[in-house]
């Protein structure tokens, strides 16, 4: 499975070299120097395309106009990139996963970041404070408590939320705009914007609660 | 500007995400960091950190990229992803 699994990775980087095996140690490989390093550098540069190929594909959908030779250039580009990530993190490898689990996720990462900043290069994103109506479109009744929820949520935002914080609402969860693209138009981090969401979710939830929207919290479990 | 472009419908789909407690609480870089073991653990159906499935539940950008590398990592294993892809689902519906 290994020898099958590095000849797929492997190949479209250097067709005619012989595939290098796993190194026993995958840190100590990468950071020595000599013929090692060199083997286990192409072979993480073999796995990392693989599993960058993985996710273009996954995503080549919201790239419809996107040539197969594109979508490719595209894997090798977040593959360089994770490579790049990944050894400077190498130090941060703490071995709670294999070493490739840990590696492909860097790769999958910017494959996927990369996906979405394209599909959204020519689309506007916009962050007008909008007015919110709960969509009655559904009719069945079985659907009535959602569009119940979608309106006292419709209310609550104006009560609750600031307006900045509506407008990023309504960017990622009405407008679907991907968390990582709307952070780079507004020059913040997604680690900073799902902050914000949080804090979104935490004073609509109060402001329901307290208007009898939705069920106080029940007990709290841990965090681990 | 038309009265359709300053109003948007609010689906129940939307509602019931913009409602979701996202406690305990995770950040995305966190959720990162931790996003090799929780795959592993899923596939093992080992003991799994209850703040990474609800911040799983409340990012899409990262859930996405937990499924995909669940899949990745079972295919390249040749073990099938389907129960871990169960156990996944459910942590996020809860």
């Amino acid at each position: 499975m290994t020898a099958l699994r590095g000849r797929q990775a492997a190949a479209p980087v250097a067709p005619a070299a012989p595939v290098p095996a796993d190194p026993p140690d995958w840190v100590a490989a990468l950071t020595g120097e000599g013929p090692e390093h060199d083997q286990a550098l192409r072979r993480l540069h073999g796995l990392m395309l693989a599993a960058a190929r993985h996710q273009v594909n996954r995503m080549r959908g919201l790239l419809p106009w996107a040539s197969h030779t594109l979508l490719d250039e595209l894997a090798h580009d977040s593959a360089d990139d994770a490579v790049t990530t990944l050894l400077a993190k190498l130090g941060t490898f703490e071995g709670r996963s294999r070493f490739t689990t840990w590696a492909y996720k860097f790769a999958i990462f910017q494959a996927a970041t990369e996906v979405r900043r394209r599909a959204w290069a020519s689309r506007e994103v916009s962050l007008d404070d909008v007015e919110l109506r709960a969509d009655t479109s559904a009719g069945p009744e079985q659907h009535a408590e959602a569009a119940d929820l979608a309106g006292a949520v419709a209310q609550g935002m104006r009560a609750a939320l600031t307006a900045y914080q509506r407008k990023i609402a309504v960017a990622l969860l009405v407008d679907q705009v991907p968390i990582d693209v709307l952070a780079e138009r507004l020059g913040t981090t997604r680690g900073a914007l799902y902050k914000t969401l949080h804090e979104i979710r935490g004073r609509l939830r109060t402001h329901l609660t307290a208007t009898g929207h939705l069920a106080p919290p029940s007990t709290t479990r841990d965090a681990r | 500007m038309s009265r359709d472009q300053r109003s948007r419908r609010l689906t129940g789909e939307a509602a019931r995400s913009l409602t979701l407690s996202t406690e305990p609480w995770l950040s995305c870089e966190d959720c990162f960091r931790l996003l090799d073991g929780y795959v592993e653990a899923l596939l093992s159906d080992a003991d799994r950190s209850r703040a990474m499935a609800v911040h799983l539940a409340g990012c899409a950008a990262c859930a996405e990229e937990a499924q995909s590398l669940l899949l990745f990592v079972a295919g390249q294993d040749g073990t099938d992803p389907a129960p871990a892809l169960r156990r996944l689902r459910a942590a996020d519906s809860q």
